[in-house]
């Protein structure tokens, strides 16, 4: 692998060191135009603003006064072009020094430039479907990932927290569930590096899970693109299915003058709804109900009841769970550039508590983005990220030895202490207070997100990048469970210590090509090729110790016994691309993309994969006979079609027939077949049509969006069921086909635009439909055992499967169950898919408002139609068949008296003749097992996601202290939720660390409702 | 000028791609090939204990479960559903535990194929033909095992003898009878017992001795009295064997006493939490097996328990199990054959046969088993009393053990003593995912 790098790296230098010396000679100076870049409406100065003559690739910027100097071998007059971020670019003849220019701000976006995959281009000439998102509009938020902040940003993606612990995982899709075994995550990339999606925190089950993006400032970030249909993302071939974020980061500006922001909020946050569950009595009450119904079905006498019920004390665990918890926020940051070069460097600091005892959440960030104009032909950069997130972490969901449910389950009628002042245990279950205080895991994440690049540029039209990248990932855990807790208590303290890095290398060039030529410049070409080699390493060592001498030594290497362990992967990729497009007249727009990629996880027959795609678009606002029309601004109409492919979250040697090593006995070393050989086994393949119109009417006022999409995604790497006789339980091949299809609109209104008083709406919902449309027999998966989560043939990923509850008999107080079959009997096959995790639209509602000095901005997330599994009603509803867990209110609805019409079923733990529809062995346990619909919930919600009120003092005011711009501002999350869920919070997944278990709620931490406070100063 | 650039441009490609195939080639380094598994004497005594580490998976926890909730002794504490489930005996087809043991104990007949269809093939003047032998007699002997727990707990099943490489090499496997499953029990058996050596002290390897102590198990499954009676006491002959007292003695560490026919070792670097799964969380543990009360009140009475008491402690509400009992080390063996087995195996044999009391009959066999417990000899004279005698005499002894249940299946009890009206629940479940994938299963009736 090495000398391909240092072939490319050698062959790149020469090149450039050529070329360096052939670039000396200096043209001579025959002009100086210096003049003022201004805004049109305002007359203020634009900093930064750049001026470049038309068809020379290098200009000049403007300085703090919108102020700039051109200096030039071209004699005038001759044309410039003058481009600012969020202003229509302008041509001007410049015949004479100075000059101004007033800009016109963009209200549209059409004309924004939009990064594309390996390049550039105005949004006017785009034929796929791209979202840009601002970094404005995700800043000064209490969380910690921008990923996660897209909610309801963005149409075609949808995303959720899978619970309120900061810095945890959060579930993104773009447009849908591509896959099921291999990866849905997009593949993110951020100033060029392709960023490792792996959570590294893997310690502590499915809830705990981390946000890997969360290592990223969101306040460093200037611009989001979100690529979703095959014409934008095929370039990136193999990782592209699944769509692809690009992040670029601020950077200074050459010729402007340094300027300092300083940002920090302060925040308070706490729950928005607590656990309940029944009193003392209530609990002995139901628990005594559950024995005496049960005996006398069994004609025997019931034993074990608790005496006088109505007297059983009540002790109140859930409350000690919670508390307020702060969180802060602190960045600084520096941007600027000289004539030759430009910079940005930011310190950031975030800390957030989480409502739930004991977990929080550190990250300190750095970074510095510097570039260097060489030469007029030679530039170089950087980017470099380093963070560090220190998270104390707590297990959840079916971990009875976590917080929460060491709280939640335990009968509310047992002491939390022992009568000499020991913590009390019953049954599975810890005791809460000593997880609060005892607690002791905790992970450093340090993450490296560098990039390195040369462009030199041949001509004004040809141009070479060369790239070099890395993200380096590494995670130090370190926990130990002293004597005081459960897990600790049997082997006289426990210590795990592991170190997990995962790296990924990346090198590219790009040989790019832009062009306009014809009368009026009417053809304009757009062309790269070029290469990427993508080296992923993932590397894991841990160590473990039992038997330590006293609490106060937690270090493994202070145990009696010790085990250590390693593991190692490694995949690469080759991949060479090319990518052409071409515009004729401004209004027609052809372009096509190819990537090869080769897999070193692929078999060695199909190693090799191949992804094309071709888009169209007419720009048929610039037509004449709409123009007549005298309605539309800008029209557009867009069409593409593609393919990407799909590698990620497969195993490094997934093909390859193994025997692994690890299975000892006796200590000696021995091996045992693990792994099937699949030589054929190869890409999964997404095919996407996309058709798009994007519109602008009333005066530039409104600017309205709409995509449809058809993906169909076929070749699955799916892990096939195999007959278990064979000595495996499944066999990685391509087969299985997906299809997700849907709509999405997104519409940007500006209401009222007067000096003082600014109003924009924007408005977004995205509809998705999936479908398995082959697989190989069902999957069943999913809360701990209890396959709750299907994947079948005909229905969409993420269903739930399970007993459907018709009723509640009146007489008898039994469930009575959909008996599918028809026979007679309540078997499994009489369970069904009754629901779906998947919402069948999600969308956002953001208002701007701007009057004079004040701001006031508010967003509604809103998703509907998904369904949530209650885990916690699940356990809690038990009907005395979980001798060890108490109850929530909802049990108190049981039957019992004949008559009594209910949905939840009389209490017993009664087992004979667990066939029967309406035999009291299903009301809990039997055959059914709770595994009841009784317990699946709508989990729709609309919620006022964030509301926001700024004002900024008065330049006056602010000049007088050398300030150029001060805001301060109140903030509000998660302030209004408005859903008919009953658990605590609706934005939930527990499970979702697999993508075919989405929409448990199980022992989660919830969303925090966060009011904050911040400022905003810029120097 | 440009063309050179691009002329280096696809020079940078070709050189890419001429390398492009060593380039992706990417091997793990805690695997090995499957075609490299089974190659010299290192990796078949790899293979070999391969085969050891997966019977050691399914007997680590799962098969003394699935021995013991679903019958009268052990009941569901814990809060896991598919405890729940084998405790009702309303098992679904995708039941985790009988789906991961039956899984797992074809994962050791996998392995143990593999070594019997490729060590023979082993050239290598390190692996001698004493030690080839001896690893083939005790692939045998793993496979007969897993066929014998396959057998007892799913009834006839698939019979696979080759290694699996890929999957067409599976087609047109039909489930066998009972019968013709053990049949291949007896067939291996009978391969191990002459393959296999003996000597003065292994007990967590198979022996000649383990092979012929299965076999009497296999024959008092089977009713062949005789023949299970010839082996038990070819098994209680052997001095390597002797009954320990006090009973607690055989779980203690460091374990391997004289008690022990065959066990499967587990130590600090291979650990068994089981424990963990008896004890309460005030101990560590979770809880989720819990002594029923009933037998909570036999181990407790003096003239039935006798110091079999030892395999519970605690007060009430929370009396548990403590025949694993690790907590610090996790290194608590699993029990597959104790001598104490085979006396009671000999003694039911000779009830069946007749031989009911006096010297070498049921009854003095029984009483070898009730007076290590410290409890007087046994009053029962007649064939039935016996037989009810000895059946009592199992269920304490082996409390915690997997026995009870396929006693009471083997026997046509289950259905009085547990009160399973249904005799189709005799028989655990294929697991759903086979029923899907396997053209060539069929589920047993009732599910």
């Amino acid at each position: 692998m090495k000398h391909i790098y240092k072939i490319s790296a050698l062959l790149f230098l020469c090149l450039t060191v050529t070329q360096l010396t052939w670039a000396q000679t200096q043209p001579t100076i025959k002009s100086r135009l210096s003049g003022r870049i201004l805004d049109a409406a305002n007359k203020q100065p634009l900093p930064g603003a750049v001026i470049r003559i038309k068809g020379v690739t290098n200009g000049v910027s403007t300085d703090n006064e919108g102020k700039f100097t051109l200096v030039t071998g071209q004699a005038l007059p001759y044309t410039i072009v003058v481009s600012y971020t969020g202003y229509l670019t302008q041509e001007v003849v410049a015949t004479g020094s100075p000059i101004d220019v007033l800009l016109k701000e963009n209200i549209s976006q059409l004309n924004d430039v939009v990064i594309t995959g390996y390049s550039t281009q105005e949004r006017k000439y785009i034929a796929g479907s791209i979202t840009s998102v601002s970094g404005d509009v995700i800043k000064d938020q209490p969380a910690a990932g921008f990923n996660q902040l897209l909610q309801g940003k963005a149409t075609g993606v949808q995303v959720l927290t899978n619970s309120g612990v900061p810095g945890g995982g959060i579930t993104f899709r773009v447009r849908g569930n591509n896959s099921i075994n291999a990866s849905v995550d997009p593949l993110y990339i951020v100033d060029g590096v392709f960023l490792s999606n792996n959570d590294p925190v893997t310690s502590f089950g499915n809830q705990s899970g981390s946000n890997p993006i969360a290592d990223l400032n969101v306040n460093d970030i200037e611009s989001i693109q979100v690529l979703k249909d095959a014409n934008a993302t095929a370039i990136y071939g193999s990782l592209g299915a699944n769509g692809v974020i690009i992040v670029t980061t601020k950077r200074g500006k050459r010729n402007t003058k340094g300027k300092i922001n300083f940002n920090t909020y302060q925040g308070w946050s706490s729950a928005i709804k607590k656990f309940e569950v029944t009193d003392g009595p209530q609990t002995a009450l139901l628990a005594n109900e559950a024995k005496i119904n049960t005996a006398a079905e069994n004609n025997t006498a019931p034993t074990g009841l608790i005496a006088d019920p109505a007297s059983q004390p009540t002790y109140d665990r859930t409350d000690d769970l919670f508390k307020v918890a702060r969180s802060q926020s602190y960045d600084l940051s520096t941007q600027g550039g000289t004539e030759n070069s430009d910079y940005y460097v930011a310190l950031g600091y975030l800390n957030q508590e989480s409502i739930i005892k004991p977990s929080n959440y550190k990250r300190y960030t750095g970074r510095l983005n510097y570039d260097n104009n060489i030469t007029s032909k030679l530039k170089v950069g950087t980017s470099i990220n380093i963070s560090r997130s220190d998270r104390n972490l707590s297990g959840s969901d079916n971990n009875p030895q976590g917080v929460i449910n060491s709280a939640l389950f335990v009968r509310s009628y047992l002491p939390v202490y022992n009568a000499d002042g020991t913590y009390a245990r019953y049954g599975s279950f810890d005791n809460h207070l000593a997880l609060i205080n005892n607690l002791d895991n905790t992970s450093i994440g340090w993450r490296t997100i560098g990039n390195l690049f040369g462009e030199y540029s041949f001509t004004p039209n040809l141009k070479l990048r060369s790239s070099w990248s890395i993200d380096g990932e590494t995670e130090n855990y370190n926990s130990y469970a002293n004597t005081l807790i459960s897990a600790g208590i049997a082997t006289n303290g426990s210590a795990t210590s592991s170190i997990t890095q995962n790296y990924v290398y990346t090198n590219e060039q790009v040989l790019t090509y832009i062009k306009s030529f014809g009368r009026d410049n009417r053809h304009n070409i757009n062309a790269l090729i070029g290469n990427t080699l993508n080296t992923v390493t993932n590397n894991s060592t841990g160590s473990s110790g039992t038997g330590f001498a006293t609490n106060s030594l937690t270090s493994v290497s202070s145990a009696a016994t010790r085990s250590g362990t390693s593991t190692q992967q490694t995949s690469k990729l080759v991949s060479f691309f090319g990518k052409a497009s071409y515009a004729y007249d401004d209004k027609y727009i052809i372009d096509g993309s190819i990537r090869a990629d080769a897999s070193s996880k692929f078999g060695k027959n199909k190693q090799w994969g191949y992804f094309p795609s071709g888009g169209i678009a007419w720009r048929a606002g610039q037509e004449d006979f709409i123009k007549k029309l005298n309605f539309f601004d800008e029209l557009k109409f867009r069409g593409s079609i593609g393919l990407s492919g799909n590698q990620n979250g497969i195993g490094s040697y997934a093909a390859l027939g193994l025997w692994s090593s690890g299975a000892n006995y006796l200590e000696n070393a021995g091996t045992a077949p693990s792994q099937l050989a699949n030589p054929d086994l190869t890409w999964e393949t997404t095919r996407q049509i996309d058709i798009g119109t994007e519109f602008t009417i009333l005066k530039r006022r409104l600017t309205i969006n709409f995509d449809y999409y058809n993906k169909y995604t076929y070749d699955l790497l799916l892990n096939v069921p195999v007959p278990y006789r064979s000595g495996f339980a499944s066999y990685l091949q391509n087969y299985g086909a997906v299809r997700n299809k849907g709509f999405e609109a997104a519409i940007h209104s500006l209401n009222i635009n007067t000096t003082s008083f600014k109003w924009t709406t924007d408005f977004n919902i995205s509809f998705n439909t999936n479908k398995i449309e082959k697989l190989a027999s069902d999957i069943a998966q999913g809360a701990s055992g209890r396959n709750i989560s299907l994947l079948r043939q005909g229905y969409p990923v993420n269903s739930f499967w399970l007993y459907k509850q018709l009723s509640v008999d009146p007489q008898t107080g039994n469930a009575i169950y959909d008996d599918v079959n028809k026979d007679g009997k309540i078997t499994s096959a009489d369970r069904q898919i009754v629901g779906n995790a998947l919402p069948k639209f999600t969308g956002g509602f953001t208002n701007n408002l701007n009057y004079k000095n004040f701001d006031l901005n508010f967003f509604f997330y809103f998703q509907q139609g998904n369904k949530i599994m209650n885990m916690n009603d699940f356990f809690m509803i038990h009907g005395g068949t979980q001798a060890n867990i108490g109850f929530v209110p909802r049990q108190l609805d049981r039957w019992t008296t004949p008559g009594q019409v209910t949905d939840i079923p009389r209490m017993t733990t009664y087992s004979g003749n667990p066939d029967q529809n309406g035999g009291s062995a299903n009301n809990y346990g039997g055959n059914v097992a709770s595994l009841s619909s009784r317990y699946l919930q709508d989990g729709s919600f609309i919620r006022l996601k964030t509301l926001t009120f700024g004002y900024t003092l008065p330049s006056a005011l602010t000049k007088s202290i050398d300030v150029s711009r001060a805001r301060i501002y109140l903030q509000a999350t998660n302030l209004l939720t408005f859903t008919h869920y009953d658990g605590l919070d609706p934005e939930v997944s527990s499970q979702s660390a697999n993508q075919n278990t989405a929409g448990y709620d199980w022992a989660t931490v919830p969303q925090p409702r966060t009011i904050q406070v911040g400022v905003n100063v810029t120097l | 000028m440009k063309k050179i650039y691009l002329y280096s441009l696809l020079l940078i490609i070709l050189s890419a791609s001429v390398s492009c195939k060593k380039y992706l080639d990417e091997k793990p380094n805690n695997a090995i090939a499957t075609e490299d598994a089974i190659v010299d004497a290192g990796t078949a005594r790899a293979a070999i204990i391969g085969a050891y580490d997966r019977i050691q998976s399914y007997y680590a926890a799962n098969y003394p479960t699935l021995g013991t909730i679903t019958a009268d002794n052990v009941i569901f504490n814990g809060t896991l559903s598919e405890y729940l489930q084998l405790d009702q005996d309303a098992i679904p087809t995708d039941n985790v535990i009988t789906v991961a043991t039956y899984q797992g104990i074809y994962r050791a007949i996998n392995s143990a194929n593999s070594v019997i269809a490729y060590v023979p093939a082993v050239n290598d003047p390190l692996l001698t033909s004493a030690e080839k032998t001896k690893i083939l007699g005790e692939a045998y002997f793993i496979r007969a095992l897993s066929y014998f727990d396959l057998a007892r707990g799913w009834g006839g099943v698939q019979l696979q003898l080759k290694p699996t490489t890929d999957l067409n090499g599976l087609k047109g496997i039909k489930r066998s009878t009972l019968d013709q499953t053990y049949d291949q029990v007896l067939a291996d058996l009978t391969q191990a017992e002459q393959l296999l050596p003996e000597d003065a002290t292994t007990r967590n390897r198979a022996q000649k001795s383990t092979a012929r102590a299965l076999r009497a198990r296999l024959h008092l499954y089977r009713k062949q009295w005789a023949d299970a009676e010839a082996y038990a006491t070819q098994v209680i002959a052997n001095t390597k064997y002797a009954l320990v007292k006090p009973y607690k003695s055989f779980f203690a560490s460091p374990f391997l006493t004289t008690e022990s026919v065959f066990e499967l070792t587990f130590s600090a670097n291979d650990k068994n939490g089981y424990w963990s799964s008896w004890y309460p969380s005030s101990s560590g543990g979770s809880f989720t097996l819990k002594p029923s009360d009933g037998i909570v009140a036999k181990l407790n009475n003096p003239l039935i328990g006798g110091s079999r008491n030892a395999l519970i402690a605690g007060t009430s509400p929370s009396v548990y199990g403590v025949l694993y009992n690790t907590v610090a080390t996790s290194t608590d063996p699993s029990y597959v054959i104790r001598i104490a087995e085979l006396y009671l195996i000999r003694a039911e044999a000779r009830a069946q046969q007749g031989k009911l009391t006096g010297a070498n009959s049921a009854a003095s066999d029984l009483n070898i088993i009730r007076d290590r417990a410290g409890l007087a000899p046994t009053t029962a004279t007649t064939q039935a009393d016996l037989l009810q005698a000895i059946e009592d005499e199992n269920s304490v002894e082996f409390a915690f053990e997997a026995h009870r249940w396929f006693d009471l299946v083997r026997t046509g009890r289950a259905g009085v003593v547990l009160g399973i009206t249904n005799p189709n629940r005799y028989l655990f479940p294929i697991p759903l995912s086979d029923i899907q994938s396997d053209p060539d299963v069929t589920q047993n009736p009732g599910y």
